[in-house]
């Protein structure tokens, strides 16, 4: 009975303790701190595969991986792929970009077709703020 | 003969290295640019205009984090480069961004006004190669 009791507490902590011991590390954002994409505009039409997307970051800077310091983050840019969640490190394949260098514009090549792109800041070890800070998802055609 | 001209060029390149740039190395195809305002743009008078501050091959950095190729932006208003050995100044011409910053809301009196972005590093001292973009006018009417 004791043991179950136990056991029990355990289930309720694992279920429990999870999100909150993550939140408790994410890095809180500044209030009114906004990612957008500045270009490609919403329903761009482009030719040549190759493009710059510019990365605009507003009430908040932009700083590389690895350095703890309040109110910056480094951008992530994800291609055909929804918000990873936001109590982990974004993963780093080719639907999520790091820029952990501190860069604000991303050379990318895209095959013809539709693709969404969406900005999503990661903190000094890769995981998004509290609350995240994430631009709208856009989609773009690529001729 | 070789080697005396490899060693004066070295000579050059140092002398050339401390008295006009700063000694924080940038990427040779570094390039800042304004994203907005454009060259040559009328915005209306009275009322504030964001300023995009764009970069390529390199990264941005606030003041005192010493990271490879970045730096923080400076926006100069109005005026030209300063020299290259020394840091920016910090004054209402020279606007630093060290908190990592890449753009701004400006609002400026009537009249025709130059803007223009220049990198420093972690200590506000232009890279070697400077990074600064081309020196765009615009009219405030």
């Amino acid at each position: 009975m004791l043991r179950r009791t136990i056991l029990g507490a355990l289930a309720w902590f694992a279920v429990l303790v999870p999100s909150r011991s993550f939140s408790a590390h994410r890095t809180p954002s500044p209030p009114n701190a906004e990612a957008y994409i500045i270009w490609p505009p919403d329903g761009a039409v482009l030719t040549g595969g190759k493009l710059w997307v510019r990365m605009g970051l507003r009430n908040m800077g932009v700083c590389p991986k690895g350095i703890d310091m309040p109110n910056v983050g480094h951008h992530h840019l994800l291609i055909d792929t929804d918000l990873p969640p936001f109590d982990q490190e974004i993963p780093s394949d080719r639907q999520h970009l790091h820029y952990g260098a501190g860069e604000t514009d991303a050379r990318i090549e895209l095959p013809p077709g539709k693709h969404t792109l969406q900005l999503l800041l990661g903190d000094f070890n890769h995981v998004p703020h509290d609350p995240p800070i994430y631009s709208k998802k856009i989609t773009i055609t690529m001729r | 003969m070789n080697k005396h001209c490899a060693a004066a060029a070295i000579a050059a390149s140092l002398m050339f290295g401390t008295a006009f740039a700063g000694p924080t190395p940038a990427p040779a195809d570094a390039y800042a640019y304004i994203g907005y305002p454009n060259n040559g743009q009328v915005l209306p008078a009275g009322k504030p205009f964001r300023v995009w501050f764009g970069l390529r091959n390199m990264g941005v950095a606030p003041h005192g984090v010493n990271y490879p190729n970045t730096g923080h932006h400076h926006l100069l208003i109005d005026t030209d480069l300063p020299p290259f050995d020394q840091g920016i100044p910090s004054d209402r011409q020279h606007l630093h961004f060290g908190a990592g910053e890449t753009e701004t809301t400006l609002e400026l009196p009537p009249g025709t006004h130059t803007l223009q972005l220049l990198m420093g590093d972690y200590n506000h001292v232009p890279h070697n190669p400077p990074v600064y973009s081309k020196k765009i006018t615009i009219y405030v009417k």
